[in-house]
């Protein structure tokens, strides 16, 4: 791999569009994300060669589908419709997903048949939850498909930056999800100095990654909390919510802020750490490890807990790779792949994607367990990572600058990608596909077949954002 | 696991908050209007051990019917603010309209894009304001104590 080198960035015709992608498909590489402006349609793919964005015209606000050759682009076409105004030849019926004024029967999936019914929940939920829609097509309580309506929560974030500094917009990517600000920043920054030419030196990266498993370990506390909660497991939510709490007030700590908020810089780190600080913080992540691991242990062992996991909200590996899966929900459905061993901006040498150890079973539980195994890691990287004190740490100068820089991040929640084309030290076109974005899709896929009882659970054996995913 | 547990009244010393009244209730209903989901997560851990909303005698309600007190986060968006007011709506009277987190208050920190309308105050007559990005739970709980104070009879 060609690490520090610029984007390279291929333009094709319509007529070749659809047959360039299935061919890069076929050697091997994997289709990240799609967005779109007025003039072009853009695809960022990854593969052996690393990153690769391929770029074709629009003609008449028309391009070609590419569903048929990535089904894990169908979002993105959606959304480059609602929001560009593109219709993709191919893709039918091209349903809406940011444009919400609209008809049920423009948005939901026809289902008709004896006992069919429908239940709609959302936007706003019960509980202390994110907005957005679910409308389960049910007979009895079985699922038979889920239309999952988001985008309530759309702020138009990517178009806000557009014209900001290069800096200025670093606050607004930042808010587009607190619980995966630093990874969004991260993305960010690492899009924006790929465009400028810039590579971190190693004091920069390791601060970056402190961070990023910083905000690991107290999503992964609060998404098996979550999951505790999810099967009414009170002890166990309080438990590892209480956890979250001492790990966000380390947060704070470490950075000021319990959500690690503005940590992040184009070209540089406000983040610094002395001896001391980094001495107590391994303390006590030591402490909140220990804790961690005697909840886990009565999570595991508790059989009406462990009883509610097996076999429900199955992904099946082919599934997950066809829906483009990310992060833990696709490891736990045995797609070895994780954004950190693919990495060479962050310290992540060496590292390699976890697996669950209960098996790659693609339910519940396997999640659940993913999240354990991640934690463990997390905790041990962060004890080597704060082994000596952060000063600081800049990006260097490594290749030619150019338009366009990308790059991708592995979030709590699994690979944000981010696409930024440059107008000198302005943004032009930001694109973030974060994690959530990409799992939304195989929520909905885990979701049929089951009983609408433990949507509830399966939902939260993802744990996704509404926020990052509506921008 | 309940170890953690048994050491809740040692958790709380580190909370400046007051000692628990012995009467009084306030019924929460929540609505993220477009927040960054940060409002939302401070507000969960204002439910665990640490802080223990439920003490107080606050709760969160599943439904604006049983609710006091609507605690709106984010800015509303132009897709949230028919909801919103569906929520606000259906409340029984008399209702209290709080707006958690600096979004909300309507401090513009996204700008003035064509998908927000601003602020909860922009669309709801707001009597009670918790500044922070995010707030931090301690504040949520303080200030969700000023609202059952104003709710309860009598209170001064």
């Amino acid at each position: 791999m060609n690490m520090a080198a610029s984007l390279a960035d291929t333009t094709v015709r319509p007529s070749d569009w659809q047959r360039t992608l299935a061919d890069a498909i076929a050697t091997g590489a994997r289709a990240v994300s799609l967005h779109a402006t007025q003039h072009d349609v853009r695809v960022l793919i990854a593969g052996p060669e690393g990153e690769h964005l391929f770029r074709c015209p629009v003609v008449d606000s028309a391009a070609p589908s590419l569903i048929g050759v990535a089904p894990s682009l169908e979002w993105g076409e959606r959304e480059a419709h609602d929001l560009v105004g593109i219709r993709f030849d191919g893709h039918s019926p091209l349903r809406p997903l940011v444009t919400h004024d609209l008809d049920l029967a423009a948005w939901s999936t026809p289902v008709h048949g004896h006992g069919t019914s429908q239940v709609a929940v959302g936007p706003i939920h019960a509980g202390v939850i994110e907005s957005g829609h679910f409308r389960f097509h049910v007979v009895g309580e079985r699922i038979l498909h889920l239309d999952v309506r988001l985008f309530y929560k759309h702020r138009g974030l990517e178009r806000a930056a557009g014209g900001m500094g290069l800096t200025e917009a670093l606050p607004v990517v930042q808010r587009m999800c607190a619980a995966c600000a630093v990874t969004n920043t991260v993305a960010y920054a690492h899009a924006a100095e790929h465009a400028l030419g810039l590579w971190p030196a190693p004091d920069l990266a390791r601060a970056r990654t402190i961070l990023l498993e910083l905000e690991r370990i107290y999503n992964h506390l609060h998404d098996i909390g979550q999951l505790c909660a999810g099967v009414g497991f009170a002890p166990g939510t309080m438990t590892f919510l209480a956890l979250k709490e001492r790990a966000q007030r380390l947060n704070q700590r470490l950075t000021g802020h319990r959500f690690l908020f503005d940590t992040v810089a184009i070209g540089e780190t406000p983040f610094r750490v002395d001896a001391g600080t980094a001495q107590a913080a391994r303390v006590e992540l030591g402490a909140i490890a220990r804790a961690a691991r005697e909840g886990w242990h009565e999570v595991l062992f508790n059989g009406s807990v462990q009883d509610r996991l097996d076999d429900v909200g199955i992904v099946t590996r082919e599934w997950a790779k066809r829906l483009g899966a990310v992060g833990p929900a696709a490891r736990a459905s045995g797609v070895t792949r994780d954004a950190r061993s693919e990495s060479p901006r962050l310290s992540y040498a060496g590292f390699t994607a976890a697996a669950p150890e209960r098996g790659p079973t693609g339910d519940v539980k396997a999640r659940l367990d993913m999240r354990a195994v991640e934690l463990w890691a997390a905790f041990a990287f962060l004890d080597e990572l704060l082994a000596t004190p952060l000063t600081g740490g800049v990006a260097v100068a490594a290749h030619d600058p150019a338009v366009f820089g990308a790059s991708r991040v592995e979030s709590p929640r699994g690979e944000t990608a981010c696409v930024l084309e440059r107008d000198d030290g302005r943004v032009g076109r930001l694109h973030i596909r974060t994690g959530s974005n990409a799992n939304w899709r195989v929520v909905a896929h885990a979701a049929a077949d089951n009983l609408l009882p433990d949507f509830p659970l399966i939902n939260k054996s993802f744990e996704l954002c509404y926020s990052c995913s509506d921008r | 696991m309940f170890v953690l547990l048994k050491h809740l009244a040692k958790l709380r010393r580190d909370i400046a908050l007051p000692a628990p009244h012995s009467h009084g209730s306030l019924a929460v209903r929540h609505v993220d209007a477009g927040s960054c989901n940060g409002c939302e997560h401070e507000l969960n851990q204002a439910g665990t051990p640490y802080y223990d909303l439920s003490r107080f005698g606050i709760s969160i309600v599943a439904s604006p019917r049983h609710a006091d007190i609507l605690l709106v986060t984010g800015v509303v968006t132009t897709r949230m603010v028919e909801p919103l007011h569906r929520a606000y709506s259906a409340m029984p009277e008399p209702r209290l309209v709080a707006a958690l987190g600096d979004c909300a208050r309507g401090c513009n920190i996204l700008g003035h894009g064509s998908a927000l309308i601003g602020g909860v105050g922009e669309v709801l007559p707001v009597d009670l304001v918790i500044p922070g990005c995010p707030p931090e739970p301690e504040h949520i709980a303080s200030g969700l104590l000023d609202a059952l104070a104003r709710v309860r009879p009598g209170a001064s």
